[in-house]
C-alpha cells in the first residue's frame, strides 16, 4: 500500500483538491481551492437519459458513468487550466449511494492517485452537500460564513436529514425522515398528477398558478422527535385525487400542487426553525436538491431569528465543487485514506 | 385479485402498527437467499411492512423508502445484509435483468417494493405480497408462496401469526 502520508504538501499556498462525484445520476468532476474557491465545475447530468426510465435506473447510470468520468475529469483539470501535478490530492465521494455508481468515482480517483503520488480522502455525500454552503458565490464574503453551532437541513431525492454542527466536521444527527424522503415526495406526486420528471421543478412550476389552501394536506409533526414522514401526505393525496377522478370532472392540478408543496415547505421550515431555537443555533443552513425550492428558499429567507444559508442553486443538486469543498476541511484535519477503501452505499451522517 | 388457497394467507391490517408488526413477525425467519416480492398502490404500505420485517430480521440501521436511491442496504451486528430494492422508476424492464439480483440474494434477503415492474427477471421461487387500500386505515395484505421452499416458509409464517409452533 502506498504510503500517502509522506507527500511534500505546500501549506502555505492555497490547497487545490480535485473532487469527483458519482454516487447517483450526476458524473461531476471539479477543482476547488482551499474548499472555498471553485476553479472549475463540471457536472454531466444524466436526467435526460433516466427521464425516459421516469428516475435513475442503477446499470444505466453506472454505464454512464463509466462512459463519461475521465472526460468529466479531463475537462475539470482543463477549465482549471491545471494538470495532475498542480493538485494536491483527489477527495471521491465513498458514500451513501449506488455501490455500482460509488465504485465507478472511487476507481477513477484510486487510478488518478496512484498514477500521480496523490493522498486521496474519501468522502460522504451528506457532509459534501453541507460543504456547499462554505463554496464562494460573487457576492459573499468570508465573515458571512455560516456560524457554529450551526442547524443543518439537508433535503434531496434521497435524504432528508437534521443534524447540529458544532463545529467542522462535527454532526449531531438529530432526526431524519422514516419513510419517503422530501424530494421523492415530490417525484411521486408529481408522477400521480401526470406532471414531468424530475418532480421537484415540475410541481414548483404547476403550483404557481395554484392556491395553496385549496387542499388541507396534512402535515406530520412527529412532536417530540426531530424525525420527519412523508408518506401518510403522498397517501391524502392520492387519496384526493382518486376522489377527483370518479368525479370525472379535469383535475385540479395546479392547486394539489401547490397544496402538496405548502405541506412539505411547512413542515421543513417550521422543525428546522424550531430545532435552532431548541439548540440555540446561531445558524442555519439548507442543501440538497430539494433547496432548490423556491417556496422553501423564500420561507426560510421570511424567518427574522437566524440568518439562513442557502448554497445558490448550481450547488443545490450534486455536484463535485462540494466534494472538493468537504475534503479540504478534512483534508486540513490530516485525513488520508488507503487505496483500498471500498464503497459506502449506507453511510449515515451518525457515523462520519 | 390472487385467489386464496393453501398457499395463501390473508389479513387486514387495521394501521400501520399492525402492518409493522405483521412484517416483524415475517421479519425474524428470514435467510439468507429469501426473495419477497411486495405489490401494492401508493400508500398501500409497502415500506411499513418492509420497516417491520427489517426489525424482526435485526436492522440497525432506520428503514427508509429507497424509491430515488433505488437500493437500501441495511446491517446486523453479525455483519449480516438485508437488501432493499425498489422497482417503482422501472417502467422499462428492456434492461432489467442487468440489475444482477442474483448477486443480492446471495447475501441476503432481498424485498423488492413494485415487483411486478420487473416480474420477468424475478427468481420462479418467492413469496409475494399483495397489499390493497381498504379504506383510509385499513389495508389488505395477501401472502402467497410460489415453490416449495416458500410454502414452509409460509407454514412457518402461519404457526407465528396464529400460533401452534
Amino acid at each position: 500500500m502506498t504510503d500517502t502520508t509522506q507527500q511534500p504538501i505546500s501549506i502555505d499556498g492555497p490547497i487545490r483538491l480535485l473532487g469527483i462525484e458519482t454516487s447517483c445520476d450526476e458524473t461531476a468532476a471539479s477543482v476547488v481551492e482551499s474548499g472555498r474557491k471553485i476553479i472549475s465545475n463540471i457536472v454531466a447530468s444524466q436526467v435526460d437519459i433516466h427521464a425516459q426510465y421516469g428516475g435513475i435506473y442503477p446499470e444505466v447510470a453506472s454505464r454512464q458513468h463509466i462512459i463519461t468520468i475521465y472526460p468529466i475529469v479531463e475537462q475539470a483539470l482543463q477549465d482549471a487550466h491545471i494538470t495532475l501535478d498542480d493538485v494536491d490530492g483527489i477527495a471521491v465521494t465513498r458514500g451513501p449511494g449506488l455501490s455500482g455508481s460509488l465504485v465507478v468515482g472511487l476507481n477513477t480517483a484510486k487510478g488518478l492517485a496512484l498514477a500521480n503520488q496523490l493522498p486521496i480522502i474519501g468522502i460522504n455525500h451528506l457532509e459534501a452537500h453541507i460543504y456547499s454552503a462554505w463554496l464562494d458565490h460573487p457576492e459573499r464574503r468570508t465573515e458571512d460564513d455560516p456560524k457554529f453551532p450551526l442547524l443543518a437541513l439537508i433535503v434531496s431525492g434521497g435524504h432528508t436529514e437534521l443534524a447540529l454542527m458544532t463545529d467542522h466536521l462535527e454532526y449531531q444527527r438529530l432526526g431524519g425522515t422514516l419513510d419517503d424522503a422530501a424530494g421523492e415526495a415530490f417525484d411521486k406526486i408529481a408522477r400521480l398528477l401526470g406532471l414531468d420528471y424530475p418532480g421537484g421543478p415540475a410541481i414548483q412550476q404547476a403550483a404557481i398558478e395554484g392556491n395553496e389552501r385549496a387542499f388541507s394536506f396534512p402535515r406530520a409533526w412527529l412532536e417530540n422527535t426531530w424525525d420527519f414522514s412523508f408518506s401518510g401526505l403522498k397517501t391524502a393525496v392520492l387519496r384526493e385525487v382518486r376522489r377527483l377522478e370518479e368525479t370525472n370532472l379535469p383535475l385540479p392540478i395546479n392547486d394539489i400542487a401547490a397544496s402538496f408543496q405548502a405541506a412539505v415547505v411547512d413542515v421543513l421550515v417550521n422543525k428546522t426553525l424550531f430545532a435552532a431555537r431548541e439548540f440555540k443555533a446561531k445558524d442555519i443552513l439548507v442543501a440538497g436538491g430539494v433547496s432548490a425550492n423556491q417556496l422553501l428558499r423564500t420561507r426560510f429567507e421570511e424567518n427574522d431569528e437566524f440568518t439562513v444559508h442557502i448554497p445558490p442553486l448550481v450547488l443545490c443538486t450534486d455536484n463535485a465543487a462540494m466534494i472538493s469543498g468537504a475534503g479540504y476541511y478534512r483534508f486540513i484535519a490530516g485525513q488520508r485514506d488507503e487505496l483500498d477503501i471500498d464503497a459506502l452505499p449506507n453511510w449515515p451522517l451518525s457515523e462520519i | 385479485m390472487p385467489i386464496l388457497d393453501q398457499n395463501s394467507i390473508e389479513f387486514i391490517s387495521r394501521g400501520t402498527d399492525y402492518t409493522r408488526r405483521v412484517g416483524i413477525r415475517l421479519g425474524t425467519i428470514l435467510k439468507d437467499g429469501d426473495v419477497i416480492c411486495l405489490e401494492g398502490d401508493l400508500g398501500s404500505g409497502k415500506t411499513t411492512l418492509v420497516q417491520g420485517m427489517a426489525a424482526g430480521w435485526g436492522s440497525l440501521d432506520r428503514v427508509t423508502s429507497p424509491t430515488f436511491v433505488l437500493m437500501n442496504l441495511y446491517r446486523r451486528l453479525d455483519g449480516g445484509q438485508f437488501h432493499h430494492l425498489d422497482a417503482y422508476r422501472l417502467d422499462n424492464v428492456g434492461e432489467a435483468r442487468d440489475l444482477d439480483l442474483e448477486t443480492y440474494i446471495e447475501t441476503g434477503p432481498l424485498v423488492i417494493e413494485w415487483a411486478e415492474r420487473i416480474k420477468s427477471v424475478l427468481p420462479a421461487d418467492h413469496l409475494w405480497v399483495t397489499l390493497r387500500i381498504v379504506d383510509i386505515e385499513q389495508r389488505d395484505l395477501i401472502f402467497s408462496a410460489r415453490g416449495s421452499y416458500y410454502k414452509s416458509l409460509l407454514e412457518n409464517f402461519r404457526a407465528r401469526i396464529y400460533g401452534g409452533l
